[in-house]
């Protein structure tokens, strides 16, 4: 691994050119209570038309690593200090601002989980997304208008001409969050990152607005990022998962392999613990203990306080990420015993 | 354990709670001054179930569809607007305050967020025996704190915790404490609203299964209320499904997961994601047209028609009643229910 070359020689020599690749992304937060290690070196990449579901539960980082690839970090307190964010190649931490604000604004958009709070309350949801049109293209009142129509018709809202004057309050969930799809998708981004986009949905709207960004995906082209901590919609949408504990990825995987046999014992010990729709009760094999805090991280795996594979080892060396395939890896020094296991 | 957290064997499966034609209207108003109501959210509308002993009711269905609503009228957090709740064959709508408080106890419950749950300034032993200040005579004063200790190590805390805080617990420990609160009146019935939705992933089985275990101990009755369809079945023995703030189906765990008849029921069921990616291709789902219609004004005949799949002329004219009428073995609120066999996977 070159993480402790100088970026600029890396810059040099780009892998192959990926749509997105994050290299050894590493992020922190100075805060009055410690520093809180939220990203702690972490690695994957994304091509075109692809989902990448980064899966993992609160607090593992998801979204911090997504402000980070976004420039929408919290600074102070939270410091990139190490890694490269490369967007096709060319990483995107080292270009001069203005170059970094065109890519992240136009090639990269984002979308949240509380549609509600990321609109304006005050301007109707026409307004807001027709914004976009006047600010980047010039357009005039009467084109924007026809512009916001147009990218709510495109994610399929009805009555489009008749809402667009409508504030956000007057649309239900699921509309909002498709309003905030429409507006990540008004300047034609080749990267979307979803941040739990169906987390305060119901299952019923979850389903649609799933639907409807495989759908985009299909027209557009665009690389995906699904950020989640719901095994279920990881199983249904991604072609690759990466598994975020503490800050790091433990394991990636194409989808149907790590569902199939997992190569971690946290990726194993979630799966062994969520109850499925398909199946009847029977005892849940539940993970011991708690996420650790991210200010006083175990030595060793992060995971080994929790980890029934567990041998001296781990207390005291880092689990590199261990290639247990072509394209898959782990963070595990027992990888083999784990996959075995199954 | 202490012995009176050891009840005497009961009867499984005798009703423990009835439910009859509950109705829970919210006034809508208008004007600062002089309020004149001009409609009613009609958050719970004739809602009848039945509750045997030991047993768990699942209440699913979406945001907004009256669980919680039907959850309080049963501890009268909120009044209700109709109807009777038959509770060891006492009405507790009919009870006076006083009645009530005795009957309360027989009652407990756990919300979904055991951060707001718990007061902050209050010492765990302070909230597992602040009941026991209420009703003196559930635990002699002398024996209170082994008591709670004892409770707090059945929910897989130290014993040490009385002297400490909620906030020096995490979100899992916090539901923890929650149970074991909800413990000390040895109640007859716990209602659990979305007890573990607030919870990592990876320590929300835990919970389940110290509810489960908890259940097996003493006998308790649950009505589990969760938009979780895959923790309601793991959990559940009988499910409620609800729509607009009617129950639509109802029947055992796997009448109701294997066997659905009520079009809202499949389309839920199909919409949940199921964790394996195998054949994905192939999985049908029942897409949903449409949002959840105002609850103060909701469609005629059937609630569900302008959603449905299914809807025809009598679905607007007539209001389905909740019955067995294909003779599948469980009631439901369609006018031509069947079996779907390609819903789910
Ligand atoms: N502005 C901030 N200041 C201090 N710490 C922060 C800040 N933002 C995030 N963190 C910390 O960084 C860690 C990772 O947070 P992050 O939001 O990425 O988690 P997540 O995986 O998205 O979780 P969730 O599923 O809850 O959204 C957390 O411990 C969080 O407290
Ligand atoms: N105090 C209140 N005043 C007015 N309307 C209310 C009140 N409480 C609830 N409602 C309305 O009653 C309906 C049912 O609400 P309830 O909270 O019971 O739903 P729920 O099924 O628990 O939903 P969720 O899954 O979001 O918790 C909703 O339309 C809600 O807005
Ligand atoms: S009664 Fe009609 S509208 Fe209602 S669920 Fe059945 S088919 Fe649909
Ligand atoms: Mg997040
Ligand atoms: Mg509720």
């Amino acid at each position: 691994m070159s993480t402790l070359l100088p970026q600029a020689d890396r810059a040099d020599v780009p892998p192959a050119a990926h749509l997105l690749a994050v290299e050894d992304l590493t992020v922190e937060f100075r805060t009055r209570r410690g520093v809180v290690h939220a990203v702690n070196g972490v690695d994957f990449h994304l091509d075109e038309r692809e989902t990448l579901a980064i899966l993992g539960e609160s607090g593992s980082g998801k979204s911090v690593t997504a402000q980070a690839i976004m420039g929408i970090l919290d600074t102070p307190p939270g410091f990139i200090t190490r890694g490269a964010i490369r967007y096709r190649g060319t990483d995107v931490l080292t270009l001069r601002e203005e170059d970094r604000r065109k890519v992240r604004g136009q090639k990269i958009a984002m979308i949240f989980q509380d549609a509600l709070s990321a609109l304006n309350p005050v301007f109707s949801v026409g307004w807001q997304l027709g914004e976009m049109a006047r600010v980047h293209r010039g357009a005039s009142r009467s084109e924007a208008k026809r512009a916001a129509i147009e990218l709510m018709e495109r994610v399929r809202i009805p009555n489009a001409a008749q809402r667009v004057g409508a504030y956000p309050h007057e649309f239900s969930g699921g509309m909002r969050q498709r309003i905030m799809i429409a507006m990540a998708l008004a300047l034609n981004p080749d990267i979307l990152i979803a941040d739990e986009p169906t987390t305060a949905l119901d299952v019923t709207v979850q389903a649609q607005i799933m639907q409807l960004l495989a759908g985009l995906q299909d027209e557009t082209g665009m690389g995906l990022i699904l950020i989640t901590h719901d095994l279920g919609v990881v199983a249904d949408v991604a072609d690759r998962i990466a598994v975020m504990y503490a800050g790091k990825i433990v394991e990636n995987a194409r989808v149907h392999d790590i569902y199939a046999r997992p190569a971690h014992p946290y990726s194993e010990g979630l799966l062994a613990s969520i109850p499925r729709v398909d199946q009847r009760g029977g005892k849940l094999e539940a993970i011991r203990g708690a996420p650790p805090s991210l200010i006083d991280l175990p030595p060793g795996c992060s995971f080994h306080p929790r980890c029934d594979y567990r041998r001296d080892n781990c207390t005291r060396d880092v689990p590199p990420l261990y290639e247990v395939s072509a394209d898959r890896g782990s963070a595990c020094h027992y990888w083999q015993e784990v996959l075995g296991a199954q | 354990m202490p012995s009176d957290l050891n009840r005497e064997p009961r009867t499984p499966g005798e009703p423990l709670l009835r439910v009859e034609h509950l109705v829970k209207h919210f006034p809508l108003t208008q004007g600062i001054i002089f309020k004149r109501t001009i409609g009613a959210v009609q958050a719970v509308d004739d809602v009848s179930f039945e509750l045997r002993r030991g047993e768990t009711l699942g209440l699913v269905g979406e945001s907004g569809c009256g669980k919680t609503t039907t959850a309080k009228t049963l501890l009268r957090l909120e009044e209700p607007t109709s109807g009777a709740a038959y509770f060891n064959g006492q009405d507790i709508f009919r009870l006076s305050r006083g009645e009530l408080r005795t009957a309360r106890r027989k009652i407990q419950i756990i919300f979904q967020d055991p951060y707001a749950s718990l007061n902050p300034r209050m010492t765990i032993g302070d909230i597992i025996t602040e009941a026991w200040e209420i009703h003196p005579d559930v635990v002699p004063r002398a024996e209170r704190s082994d008591r709670a200790r004892d409770l707090l190590e059945r929910v897989g805390l130290p014993g040490e915790s009385l002297n400490r805080y909620p906030h020096q617990f995490s979100g899992g420990q916090r539901q923890r404490v929650g149970i074991a609160r909800a413990l000390t009146l040895n109640p007859d019935l716990i209602i659990c609203d979305e007890p573990v939705s607030a919870l990592d992933v990876s320590v929300q089985a835990q919970v389940i299964n110290l509810l489960e275990e908890i259940q097996d101990e003493f006998g308790i009755a649950y009505i589990f209320v969760a938009h979780d369809l895959s923790v309601v079945r793991h959990i559940s023995d009988r499910v409620a499904v609800m729509y607009l703030g009617r129950i639509v189906e109802i029947g055992d765990e796997d009448d109701i997961y294997e066997k659905a008849t009520h079009p809202y029921t499949q389309a839920l069921l199909s919409a949940v994601p199921v964790p394996n990616p195998e054949g994905r291709e192939h999985r049908t789902r029942i897409m949903l047209e449409g949002d959840l219609p105002n609850p103060a004004d909701p469609p005629s005949g059937c609630r569900f028609r302008t959603r449905c799949f299914k809807a025809q002329e009598k679905c607007a004219e007539e209001d389905p009643a909740l019955i067995d009428r294909s003779g599948h073995g469980h009631p439901s609120a369609c006018h031509f229910p069947e079996v779907l066999l390609s819903v789910g996977s």
